[in-house]
């Protein structure tokens, strides 16, 4: 269990984060949704250990995080943050290996490499370097960082910051099955999301913040209410409702079951 | 961090103002250089030189060994004969392959030469390295030549060529006497930003001073320093005395202009005189050029020329 | 989109394999300076008599007249310890400045920067000036010593009044590294105009020379106060690898990848200042090695720690026994100082460097 407990994240007098709770269990996804600035980054960060919150505490299965050697904890969580500049030449495949833990030895780092850029569908890309490739190829590549990360522990959460960011469609559902499927064999997904829809289709449990505030949590259906939607972000939507012009939800994309896209 | 940041600057500030040596060159030659004893025993062969020092050069030319030498530093520019000699570059950084390569069989150096681990490899290398003793006055250059004659085993003809140097410092000191009251003078080395670089105590500016019956107005300055100028303004020299190189020598209207010496009795009465860099070198020409700039800051006394000596050749004169 | 095979262009990727031809390369590189600068000089010696010389020597057997005692000196006596020395500032510089560029990710960042330079130059100066009276009353060892231990001194000074104060909280931002870094290089230089000042003509024109770098007072003294560091410098650059990989994602990143990213930041400080400290201390002021080494390896093998650590030992060491090789003989038989070498290289290679990235520096 990953949790945050009352935490407070105050600067200058102003709270970033006023006594917010967060339960993060193995094998569940929880989605933290909210308008810009209303402190969604701030709690990944408090959680992943990279911001010491002014009040309140996280505890990763029961022990406070301080307490965690750098070097455990990053046995634990892997954390996929908004930006990653890199000013140095690395190929992807590097970038990918940087992750890695010591003990890996090379050929199980190599495998680990593939198989994890292999997941985001970037296995073709592995040679390149990272800094000449687009925005969501960048994107897709920290993931798939993070990813690696992960499979070297045992019961680990991911912290994803706007994963879905970049991507085109096609990607973005990509990304949501990887949460699952992490989440089905034995991990926690923390995941952080502009889109409402995206949210409802990935998450167990969708946690709503205002100005630093947790105005709600729960299962989507529970969340995603118009009342609700009109407290987040000020504007007035109809949840089920049909617009004028064309449209295509996620929720109606079909993936093909083997985990490639459709040809045709 | 602020208590380490301002004691140190204080210890800073406080070393700035402890008195020190100006001659440490001492310190460094004092293990290095050997005495006429042991001279006498190592030089056995002379038959190729390597003069380091303008001083040094005119003195072994003019013993006669000239054609012996087979490198000069960059300083030795007189004879002409050493423009075709091959050029080692600045004394204190000197190359030791590189002086090797001119396979000499001496070298004879300025005090003050080195660095000191070359002059450690060439005297492992069996070339006898000799630091002649520097210094600003007649003595001085009477020793120089004293002393390279014995290392050349020329003591006759170094005997001969003191006693001429001698005869003419005394030729110079009767004609000096017909200076009833001396002028002040500055002696500018460079100008940089508007601020020029005066020659104090303990440069060869104020020993040649001191032979041209001229009172160094910066004498309370230790060195070459920038010159402040009110301290320049207040000393009111007489004379701006500079050197005749294209680098260092400025037009009087620019000189004057200048905040330190503008408003000085030198920029009233015009009084700029510029010699040549040889003058500096406390060579065997010096009675000769210390001659030439009294005449030139003393023109109303007439001075005569002293007797042309052979190793004078044709010295360039002082411009008024 | 995947089933496209993306295609590599000679910009986009690099080879597999690339890293290791290049290290090949520039051990090459650096077995042929070494053997050029053996071999070159103003003194004509052929490579048969240079073999001959060092096989003799090694087997501790000089001849001690003539011809052959004066080649014996020159290759034994001024050209190895000479090559010794410059492979390792060389290679000092090259693997301090590639550690530097690994904190402050910028490739541009360059010892000469934070002030470690400026501040061992200062203290090099005061001992010039004040050190030599107290010299007398030291023994000769120390005495001989003064001058590196003075400049090593004033690095370690430097590097350690510059983490204070730029670091507060046990964070070290790197924009305030690079303040404090050029506010006390800009100290460290108006103390050496101070002592200058007070310093007599001789004093000044020693130092003046000394700061352009040179390896011509090459002897195994240095060699031997130099060593340490240098292995010190190298087996802590290999051992900080895989952090310094991990920083190039941002300290955030590190920390999460499982790094204590303050401990590594402050031993790779602490290691540059003692490398540039030494190579300063024995071979004075010399630039661009520390910035054009790292950068072309890391185009050319990549940017991973552990290999561009390797090559910047080999290929720092060949640049800078290369320059020597041509500072001793391009103005024979004087010498160029060999900063100046560097610089004539360097120089307007950082210019390009400036114009390339200039988009990313904000011009």
């Amino acid at each position: 269990m990953y949790q945050a407990k009352s935490v407070q994240v105050t600067v200058r007098g102003k709270a970033i984060l006023a006594d917010v709770d967060l339960r993060l269990a193995l094998g569940r996804v929880v989605a933290v949704v909210g308008a810009n600035g209303a402190g969604k980054s701030t709690l990944l960060k408090v959680m992943a250990g990279e911001r010491k919150p002014t009040g309140g505490e996280i505890l990763l299965d029961e022990r406070p995080l301080p307490s965690w050697p750098v070097a455990a904890l990053a046995r634990r969580r892997a954390v996929l943050p908004q930006l990653v500049e890199i000013v140095f030449p690395f190929l992807a495949a590097e970038v990918v290996s940087l992750s890695l833990p010591p003990h890996v030895d090379r050929k199980s780092g190599e495998a680990l490499v593939r198989r994890a850029l292999a997941a985001v569908e970037m296995e073709d890309f592995a040679d390149r370097i990272y800094g000449t490739l687009s925005g969501g190829e960048k994107q897709r590549v920290q993931l798939a960082r993070v990813l690696a990360q992960a499979w070297t522990g045992e019961d680990t959460y991911l912290l994803l910051d706007e994963p879905t960011a970049s991507l085109d469609l096609a990607h973005q559902l990509l990304i949501l099955r990887l949460a699952r499927t992490h989440a089905e064999s034995g991990g926690g997904v923390m995941l952080v999301l502009h889109d409402l829809n995206l949210a409802s289709m990935v998450a167990d449990e969708i946690l709503a913040l205002k100005n630093g505030s947790r105005i709600a949590a729960g299962p989507p259906s529970a969340i995603i209410t118009n009342d609700l939607i009109a407290a987040l972000y000020g504007v007035r939507g109809e949840v089920r409702g049909v617009p004028d012009g064309p449209f295509i939800l996620p929720q109606t994309v079909r993936m093909p079951a083997d985990g490639g896209v459709w040809t045709t | 961090m602020q208590r380490t940041t301002i004691s140190l600057l204080i210890a800073g500030a406080l070393l700035a103002w402890l008195p020190c040596s100006p001659d440490v060159a001492h310190a460094q030659s004092s293990r290095t250089i050997s005495d006429a004893e042991v001279l006498k025993v190592e030089i056995r062969d002379t038959s190729r030189i390597v003069t380091i020092g303008a001083a040094i050069t005119e003195i072994v030319f003019a013993l006669g060994h000239g054609d012996r030498v087979v490198g000069v530093d960059q300083t030795s520019t007189f004879p002409p004969a050493v423009r075709t000699k091959p050029n080692v570059g600045y004394m204190r950084a000197l190359s030791a392959e590189g002086v090797m390569s001119l396979a000499p069989s001496l070298i004879v150096a300025t005090e003050g030469s080195g660095p000191p681990d070359v002059i450690d490899i060439l005297a492992r290398a069996s070339v006898p390295f000799v630091l002649v003793p520097e210094g600003y006055d007649e003595a001085a250059v009477l020793r120089k030549v004293r002393y390279i004659a014995q290392v050349l085993g020329e003591k006759e003809n170094g005997e001969a060529m003191a006693l001429a140097i001698s005869a003419d410092f005394k030729a110079m000191r009767a004609q000096l006497e017909k200076i009833s009251s001396p002028r002040k003078g500055v002696f500018v080395f460079a100008v940089g930003g508007g601020t020029p670089t005066v020659g104090g105590n303990k440069t060869s500016a104020d020993g040649m001073f001191a032979l041209s019956g001229i009172e160094n107005a910066m004498r309370s300055v230790s060195g070459y320093k920038p010159a402040v100028a009110e301290a320049t303004l207040a000393a009111a020299p007489d004379v701006v005395v500079t050197m005749l190189e294209r680098n260092h020598s400025l037009e009087p209207s620019e000189m004057f202009a200048l905040p330190a010496f503008a408003g000085t009795p030198a920029a009233r009465d015009k009084r700029l005189v510029a010699i040549s860099s040889y003058a500096l070198t406390f060579g065997p020409r010096t009675a000769h050029a210390a001659r030439n700039l009294a005449a030139a800051v003393y023109p109303e006394l007439s001075l005569s020329p002293l007797q042309p000596r052979p190793w004078t050749g044709e010295g360039v004169a002082a411009k008024p | 989109m995947t089933t496209a095979v993306a295609r590599a262009t000679a910009t986009h990727a690099r080879p597999v394999g690339r890293g290791a031809i290049v290290l090949a390369g520039a051990g090459t590189l650096l077995v042929l300076a070494i053997l050029g600068s053996l071999a070159i000089g103003p003194v004509v010696i052929s490579p048969a008599d240079v073999l001959r010389i060092l096989v003799d020597g090694a087997a501790g057997a000089r001849p001690t007249t003539g011809t052959a005692m004066r080649d014996a000196i020159v290759v034994l006596d001024i050209r190895l310890p000479r090559t010794v020395l410059a492979v390792l500032v060389g290679s000092t510089l090259a693997v301090a400045g590639a550690i530097l560029q690994g904190v402050f990710r910028n490739p541009l960042a360059d010892p000469g920067i934070v002030g470690v330079s400026t501040g061992a130059a200062f203290a090099a100066v005061c001992w010039i000036v004040f050190g030599y009276a107290a010299a007398a009353h030291l023994p000769t060892f120390v005495a001989a010593a003064g001058l590196p231990l003075s400049a090593f001194l004033g690095s370690l000074v430097t590097i350690v009044m510059l983490y204070r104060l730029a670091t507060r909280e046990g964070k070290t931002p790197v924009a305030m590294l690079l303040f404090a870094g050029i506010a006390l290089g800009a100290l460290a230089a108006a103390g050496t105009g101070l002592v200058i000042f007070v310093a007599s003509d001789q004093q000044l024109r020693e130092f003046m020379f000394w700061t352009l770098g040179s390896v011509g007072g090459a002897n195994w003294t240095k060699v031997a106060l130099v060593l340490p560091f240098v292995l010190i410098l190298l087996a802590g650059s290999v051992s900080l690898r895989r952090g310094l990989d991990a920083l190039a994602l941002g300290e955030a990143e590190a920390f999460h990848i499982g790094f204590d990213v303050q401990w590594l930041k402050r031993v790779a400080i602490v290691l540059v200042a003692a490398g540039v400290g030494a190579a300063v201390a024995v071979a004075g002021v010399v630039g661009f090695v520390g910035l054009v080494v790292p950068h072309l390896l890391r185009l050319s093998a990549g940017p991973m720690h552990g290999r561009l650590m390797i090559g910047c030992a080999l290929l720092g060491g060949a640049l800078m026994t290369a320059s020597d090789i041509f500072a001793r003989t391009i103005a024979s038989p004087a010498e160029l100082p060999i900063g100046v070498v560097t610089a004539i290289i360097g120089a307007p290679y950082f210019l390009f460097l400036i114009h390339r990235n200039r988009a990313a520096l904000g011009g």
